[in-house]
């Protein structure tokens, strides 16, 4: 990707930034890449393997990333979303980072997959893309591409929905029987920036640890109530989870929930405030007796 | 799913603000009107204040149902702590849903002080309504059973 | 005991015996997974899947669950009444296990009856008999040739199965509790065929391709490298997220904590604890002596190949490769072990 190469390589000689956060080809696939030399710029590629959101890596927890100074990052346009996010809720200020936005015409669910689009390889997520081209940038780069396919995956949010409320209980018992509260869900998430989680509070403790069946419903609701109105549907905490547990699905379930109720759909505008935290005075209480 | 049970008392916990509607609980009381003594009462300052996790924890620990309960848009003793309450449970009822629990076991209102009538009102319909969907037995197993863990392999733990 | 031989359809008897007398049996059973299976009970042979998928959780879970409880406590009026947990477990067979978890077992054997005999690991040791199915090697990542072992490891296992052709296998009993396991059916002695060894050779050769083998010496050169520049920003794409250790079979840090279970008492639980996680070792002072991702992944490499080695003889790894495909970020332990080779050739310590 010769533009974001000549990007990359112009911002580091220049000293403009001091680190380029991107994706270039590992032994197995693509993978995230902290290039801080101008030379090694012809590593950065992007292609629909290009699957994780680089976004987390502006954490400020993140010390040792911190340490190589200013970053530019390449973003697709849900990652933008979770850099909007981020500065949104002050963890970083807009003049710190360099945003280079590539256009982006989906990505496969795996970086280990080919590169080929199909409506089997194709994440489901992409489907529900608003953002292929992101408007929170310096730069922008890459050609227009076409929209990605239409996923032959079943939409499991409308069957759970769908579904009688017994069945959804059995469902998510059956799924969270495998949580190992790993919590890699917050810790891949760009939006889990909390110095001290709520799972890890003790006094008093809200949340037991363990992988127990009532503490895991407790995380995974808590979470979920937490992201609701920030999460960005990038997928990665399904990604990341080693039990394969689908959480995208109740995020993406509270997300359109979100839209409905308050006409908010993320988006990497800065500017614009969550909904919760904001209200309005005549919102929908169809629900209240 | 258990038979609805005539002679089941089930066990509500209700988490209600201090100036509408535990004042309207009050009135209630003081005005000697008859409802289900079902109700466990806390007191908040705010639904504002009212965390998910409270209504988590109070399944966890064996409420049947939950009735949150405060003042009406407008009415709020901290000005805007209801707006807030109320996008915060327009979702977490969703959500509640979307993972499986009934939302028959739970109640939102907004009761005034001077609305005690209203108060037995939610108190009875909560009540019945929790009464025939059974105790939260779903809800309460989750403490007993252990997790991650082949399923069937019943080592004890 | 000699070596034998077993038809599917045996071996399908086997397990409906082995059920019917109060023993479970748990094998490789497909699921959505994307790594294709779990290991889960079975009732009847044609629920598991003994054709070379890869459970997405190591047998390490069998034994030390990700959440346990150590004891009870219950409080009563000026004192405090302790409940001891069972020992002893229902008996349980494991068909098919990969070698690589069945030597993950067996290498945490070392730390679990090390300064002190873990009960629950050690009973549910006792109850377990392990049957390992060869692995024809199972793709590009896995190195456990690396590391020592080989797709027909018969390491942790108390019997070792090999295919031959599609519905029969050659058993080699390991252990007593292998024979005895065996004793169980009238199968027929069979010496190891050719195509067996054959089978073994070819797996073997494969996965010897995937990474060179430790090199002599190499835990002695780990030990002196702690400053060596090759840590320096070895895991800056880490998140730190604990998912390598979730799904490695020799992985066993863990954490203890009291819950209460109600209003009059408890349990004290350990829980799988993950070293690469920013809190593993945060004191509760504040420091944090391991403040940095760099760190921490560093000392993960070290416990494994360096640490453990020292002090047990063996390697805390078993060269699965599950890290490698649970990682989300593309952290890789072979190519960290291949420049940590080429760093020990290169005669460089820091």
């Amino acid at each position: 990707m010769k533009e974001l190469q000549d990007l990359a390589h112009k911002l580091l000689s220049d000293g403009a930034v001091t680190v380029v956060m991107g994706w270039e080809q590992g032994p197995r696939g693509v993978r995230p890449a902290m290039i801080t030399t101008a030379a090694n710029s012809h590593r950065l590629i992007f292609d629909p393997r290009c699957v994780h959101n680089l976004a987390t890596y502006l954490n400020p927890r993140r010390s040792h990333l911190k340490s190589l100074g200013k970053p530019a990052i390449v973003v697709k346009g849900c990652d933008a979303k979770a850099v909007a996010g981020l500065i949104r809720e002050s963890q970083i200020k807009r003049e710190d980072v360099v945003i280079i936005g590539v256009r982006c015409g989906g990505v496969v669910r795996k970086p280990t997959q080919a590169p080929e689009l199909t409506t089997d390889t194709v994440s489901p997520r992409c489907g529900r893309c608003d953002a292929r081209e992101p408007k929170l940038v310096d730069h922008l780069v890459g050609p227009a591409l076409p929209e990605p396919p239409k996923t032959c995956s079943v939409d499991m949010v409308a069957r759970l929905e769908q579904m009688p409320v017994q069945e959804r209980w059995a469902f998510w018992r059956e799924e969270l029987s495998r949580c190992i509260r790993c919590h890699a869900c917050r810790e891949i998430c760009p939006m889990c920036f909390c110095s001290t989680c709520v799972a890890d509070k003790s006094r008093p403790q809200w949340i037991e640890t363990s992988a127990t069946p009532r503490a895991n419903l407790a995380w995974q609701m808590t979470r979920v109530m937490h992201m609701a109105g920030r999460c960005v549907g990038c997928g990665e905490c399904t990604r990341a989870c080693p039990a394969e547990i689908p959480l995208g699905l109740i995020l993406a379930h509270v997300a359109q929930s979100v839209e409905q109720r308050f006409s908010y759909r993320v988006s990497d505008d800065p500017t614009l405030p969550a909904p919760v935290g904001a209200f309005k005075t005549d919102d929908a209480q169809e629900f209240i007796l | 799913m258990t038979e609805p049970n005539e002679s089941f008392e089930p066990k509500i916990v209700a988490f209600v603000c201090n100036w509408c509607t535990y004042t309207g609980a009050d009135l209630a009381g003081t005005s000697r009107l008859q409802m289900a003594p079902n109700v466990r009462v806390v007191r908040l300052p705010c639904t504002g204040r009212i965390d998910p996790l409270f209504v988590i924890k109070a399944f966890e620990r064996g409420a049947d149902g939950v009735i949150v309960s405060g003042c009406h848009p407008a009415d709020c003793h901290y000005t805007a702590g209801n707006y807030h309450a109320r996008r915060r449970f327009a979702i977490f009822r969703d959500v509640l849903s979307f993972m499986g629990v009934d939302t028959g076991r739970i109640t939102f209102s907004w009761v005034s002080a001077s609305e005690g009538g209203k108060w037995r009102d939610v108190v009875n319909e909560t009540t019945e309504r929790v009464r025939q969907l059974g105790p939260f037995i779903d809800y309460q197993a989750l403490s007993f059973a252990s997790a991650a863990m082949p399923k069937g392999a019943e080592l004890p733990s | 005991m000699n070596s034998k031989s077993l038809s599917l359809a045996e071996l399908a008897a086997l397990v409906r015996d082995l059920n019917a007398s109060g023993t479970s049996v748990v094998a490789p059973v497909p699921t959505r997974s994307l790594c294709g299976a779990d290991y889960r009970p079975i009732t009847e042979l044609n629920q598991a899947t003994l054709n070379g998928a890869l459970p997405r959780r190591s047998l390490k879970e069998l034994f030390l669950p990700a959440s346990e409880v150590l004891l009870r406590y219950r409080l009563k009026k000026n004192d405090v009444e302790l409940l001891p947990v069972p020992t002893t477990f229902t008996p349980q067979v494991i068909l098919g296990a990969r070698p690589c978890d069945a030597a993950g077992v067996a290498v945490l054997d070392r730390v679990m009856g090390w300064d002190y005999r873990d009960e629950l690991w050690f009973g549910r040791r006792a109850a377990t008999t392990i049957v390992s199915l060869a692995c024809p090697g199972f793709d590009g990542v896995c190195f456990c040739h690396a590391v020592g072992l080989n797709p027909d490891a018969s390491l942790g296992s108390d019997v070792l199965l090999v295919p031959r052709g599609a519905d029969a296998y050659w058993a080699m009993p390991v252990t007593d509790k292998g024979e005895a396991l065996l004793a169980r059916g009238t199968f027929a002695d069979l010496v190891e065929p050719a195509e067996v060894t054959a089978f073994r050779k070819a797996a073997e050769e494969k996965v010897a391709k995937n990474l060179a083998s430790l090199p002599s010496g190499f835990h002695t050169f780990m030990a002196q490298s702690f400053d060596h520049p090759e840590f320096k920003a070895i895991a800056s794409r880490c998140h730190g997220c604990g998912a390598c250790a979730a799904v490695c079979p020799t992985c066993h840090c863990f954490d203890i904590v009291d819950e209460p279970e109600g209003m009059e008492g408890g349990a004290r639980r350990r829980n799988w604890d993950f070293c690469a996680t920013c809190k593993f070792t945060v004191h509760a002072s504040g420091h944090n002596p391991r403040a940095t991702q760099n760190e921490r992944f560093r000392q993960r490499v070290m416990h494994k190949f360096s640490i453990y080695p020292q002090r047990f003889d063996a390697v805390l790894c078993t060269g699965c490769g599950r890290c490698v495909r649970a990682c989300p970020a593309g952290m890789d332990l072979p190519e960290v072990l291949g420049h940590l080779y080429a760093a020990q050739a290169a005669g460089g310590v820091s």
